[in-house]
């Protein structure tokens, strides 16, 4: 039976060939978007790693013409206090502008148990950015106020930088980049560009006295009633303490929704593009399938003559497509795990082994629902009309 | 003759029409996608306003440091700019800015705006055609005295003022300066990032110290030559002099900073080794075949099995004596007609989802037009796309043996 269909395939391999190809890119263009789509998916499901609602930025340029490292930390402490002092505020903290949510990166290398990792984001943080932010601390302890004090600058890494680094191992106490900083704690994974996006390998280390001159944002945690009047209090009284800086305040809630945004677009385009040129595809399969399926009239009538049932008559037309659809699956699949195989883009090879199980599935069933009506009709033929016909 | 296979076509397409819409369907569809790209970025990198002089202005930009173990880039300070730019002999006019992105907020009401801020010379008001609502530019007197005066924009006006007619001479709050107003333009749309603000103020009046020695610091220069003869001529005196630089520290031993057209400004990566215009263009050139490849092969499909069915006239024609490139000649013809109906139905489809996206507002102060220039674009694409799915089909009906054609009845 099998080889019977190939038979006939092969009899009409130039029209055949049309078709292999079209379903064949088809299954191309649903495996890039169906890779793209089980990604963000699979980035959605796993946990931010932060609290964001009610923190405020305050962006400042850098207000002091002095470069003394002292006299900067005593203005800052009191700019701290007197911002902590407003009613409606809960906690405050320094931080380098490379927030979350922020398109602003900051990496460099780090060195440790033999092992080089590059880009590793680096984030300056004071001893408040877990109050603000709650950041989750797997072990370890976060920065307190001694740790300037400390001769091995104390650091923290997220969970994904301390299993490259060690593996299984735990990494609290360990020393890394040539023993000159210590790590004291594990956080837990940020996705730091947004809900759909992959945490990176990160470190936090404190602000201290040298970072000063390069520190240029203020995280403000405000209780859920603080509104646009008191953010206007909030703005005067820093303008008020930085004559000669300018400010501007914005709400993590909103940097959030438009990197979110900015993922979400193209994914939304290509989704609407994929969905157009999927319903082009499917009617021009249908089209075509229906067209053939009234030329071998004769060749149907013969075999229902000969004994066929109407339901064989239709399953061997609806295997034909599905074996020319197999064809196309066949090459697609061979493109396909390329990606995964030579590690193109960087995604982790589950994303593209879902995304291919998904495609093939849809591919087939796509081939099926097309060739499903025609397959009936088909049936639906009498021989003795089809024969008298010739 | 011509008419003759206008008729054919028409009544071809008459006789299956489910074909007829599947065709359709697919080239107005494929069409739409297409022309709605175009019009984006026709109207993204064509607005001229307020640069009308784009065509013979030169951008600086960006600059790159490089050295061994050491790269940084970013666009040039204040202090480097009118140091090295406005010092060229060949420009008509320089004017030096800070680059967009830079933003502030303002209370009023109990109501917060974000503004975004720019700061400017005298000369940028000479170079850019800025569209005054009211009032007029501040001018070089005011910014050497740095005079806290501004220009703003129309929709800064409407959100800070409400609708209110004049508001010359008022005073606006914004990053806790007053500044009093001296004119409003008409919205720039932020696509034209490099020009883009709310709020224009004079650079002297800047918080951030601009004669800081930096060579980099958040500005740009605008060279506006006398013809566009001279562009060249500017273009390679920046160049001469960049070589004269000093570096600015022992880490860098090159440095790249030019000046560019608006193209290559506006696409410029800040990065020597990829240029921003090559990465565009492969990008579009990638989507557009994604996009179109499907359509196309569907139509060739599709058009393969109409032909099939039509052996029995093909078969008639060539028995008396059509000769096959009449036959490939007639059909491209018929199916440059189906394709071009098509693409009426797609600039109809693309006007109305043109009118959605501006109704959503999705960019501010950005119009998507629909403009000469875009349907050139259109029927182009068309045309491509009608002979592509075209001859192919058109070869195997050519091809057709006339016997078994007509026997087949």
């Amino acid at each position: 039976m099998f080889k019977h269909l190939l038979t006939l395939i092969w009899n009409k391999k130039k029209q055949n060939l049309l078709m292999i190809a079209e379903v064949l890119i088809s299954f191309l263009v649903i495996f890039a978007l169906s890779t793209l789509i089980v990604f963000y998916y699979l980035n959605y499901r796993k946990p931010l790693g932060l609290e964001y609602e009610n923190v405020w930025v305050v962006s400042y340029s850098n207000p002091l013409k002095t470069e003394n490292g002292d006299s900067l930390k005593l203005f800052y402490k009191d700019l701290l206090n007197t911002v902590e002092a407003l009613p409606q505020v809960k906690k405050t903290g320094f931080c380098s502008n490379n927030i979350p949510f922020y398109q602003n990166t900051w990496s460099g290398s780090l060195k440790g148990n033999g092992k080089e990792i590059n880009n590793v984001d680096n984030y300056w943080v004071d001893e408040n950015y877990q109050d603000v932010l709650h950041v989750k601390l797997i072990s370890g302890r976060w920065f307190t106020k001694d740790d300037v004090l400390a001769k091995q600058k104390p650091i923290l890494i997220n969970q994904k930088l301390e299993k490259e680094l060690f593996g299984k191992q735990s990494a609290l106490g360990k020393l890394v980049d040539e023993g000159n900083r210590k790590i004291i704690g594990v956080v837990e994974d940020v996705k730091a560009k947004g809900d759909y996006s992959t945490p990176k390998v990160s470190m936090y280390m404190k602000v201290d006295t040298g970072s000063w001159h390069f520190i240029q944002r203020l995280l403000v945690k405000v209780s859920p009633n603080a509104d646009a009047a008191f953010e206007g209090r909030l703005y005067k009284t820093i303008a008020g303490m930085m004559k000669n800086s300018n400010l501007e305040i914005e709400h993590l809630v909103d940097k959030r929704k438009s990197i979110n945004y900015f993922s979400l677009v193209p994914m939304i385009v290509s989704l609407i593009v994929a969905v157009f040129l999927i319903i082009n595809v499917a009617l021009g399969l249908f089209g075509v399938l229906w067209y053939n399926i009234n030329k071998r009239r004769g060749e149907i009538g013969l075999r229902r003559a000969i004994g066929a049932t109407g339901k064989s008559v239709s399953s061997q037309l609806v295997s034909e497509s599905m074996i020319l659809a197999t064809l196309s699956l066949v090459i697609g699949t061979f493109f396909a795990i390329q990606f995964p195989l030579l590690d193109v883009f960087d995604l982790p090879k589950e994303v593209y082994l879902i995304a291919l199980v998904l495609s093939i599935l849809f591919i087939y069933l796509l081939v099926f629902i097309c060739s499903l009506y025609p397959g009936k009709q088909a049936a639906a033929i009498y021989p003795a009309v089809a024969l008298h016909e010739e | 003759m011509l008419k003759n296979y206008f008729k054919i076509a028409i009544a071809v397409l008459k006789r299956r029409k489910f074909f007829t819409f599947i065709s359709l369907f697919g080239i107005s569809f494929t069409l739409t996608i297409m022309m709605v790209l175009a019009a984006f970025i026709e109207n993204v990198i064509g607005n001229d306003y307020p640069d009308r002089k784009r065509d013979r202005s030169l951008y600086i930009t960006s600059m790159e440091e490089r050295g061994k173990n050491a790269m940084s880039s970013g666009s040039p300070s204040f202090y480097f700019l009118n140091k090295y730019a406005a010092t060229l002999k060949t420009p008509a006019k320089i004017s030096i800015c800070s680059n967009g992105g830079n933003s502030t907020n303002t209370y009023v009401n109990n109501k917060k705006i974000a503004i975004n801020y720019k700061y400017t010379d005298a000369n940028y008001w000479d170079i850019l055609e800025y569209d005054f609502v009211e009032g007029k530019a501040f001018d070089a007197q005011q910014v050497k005295n740095g005079e806290h005066v501004a220009v703003i924009s129309e929709g800064l006006k409407k959100e800070y003022f409400g609708d209110i007619p004049s508001v010359v001479g008022k005073y606006i709050e914004a990053d806790n300066v007053q500044y009093r107003i001296s004119g409003v333009v008409k919205n720039v749309p932020i696509t034209t990032y490099m020009l883009y603000s709310d709020i224009y103020i004079p650079y002297t009046v800047s918080k951030i110290d601009y004669l800081n020695k930096d060579y980099q610091g958040g500005y740009i220069a605008i060279l506006l030559a006398a013809s566009k003869a001279d562009l060249q001529k500017i273009s390679n005196e920046y160049d001469d002099v960049m070589k004269r630089v000093p570096m600015e520290n022992k880490d860098f031993d090159h440095m790249n900073c030019r000046a560019e057209s608006y193209m290559r400004s506006f696409l410029n990566t800040g990065n020597e080794d990829s240029s921003g215009l090559t990465e565009a263009l492969t990008a579009i050139g990638v989507f557009t075949l994604i996009v179109m490849l499907l359509p196309t092969i569907n139509l060739i499909n599709i058009n393969v099995t109409r032909i099939m069915e039509r052996s029995s006239e093909i078969g008639v024609r060539k028995a008396f004596g059509a000769s096959s490139k009449t036959l490939v000649y007639q059909f491209i013809v018929e199916n440059l007609i189906l394709t071009l109906l098509g693409g009426l139905i797609g600039i109809i489809l693309s006007y109305i989802i043109i009118q959605i996206i501006n109704s959503a507002d999705l960019i501010p102060y950005f119009v998507i037009k629909m403009n000469l220039m875009v349907l050139l674009i259109a029927l182009l694409i068309c045309f491509v796309f009608g002979l592509f799915s075209g001859v192919y089909p058109a070869w195997r009906m050519s091809k057709l043996n006339v016997v078994t054609a007509l026997k087949e009845q």
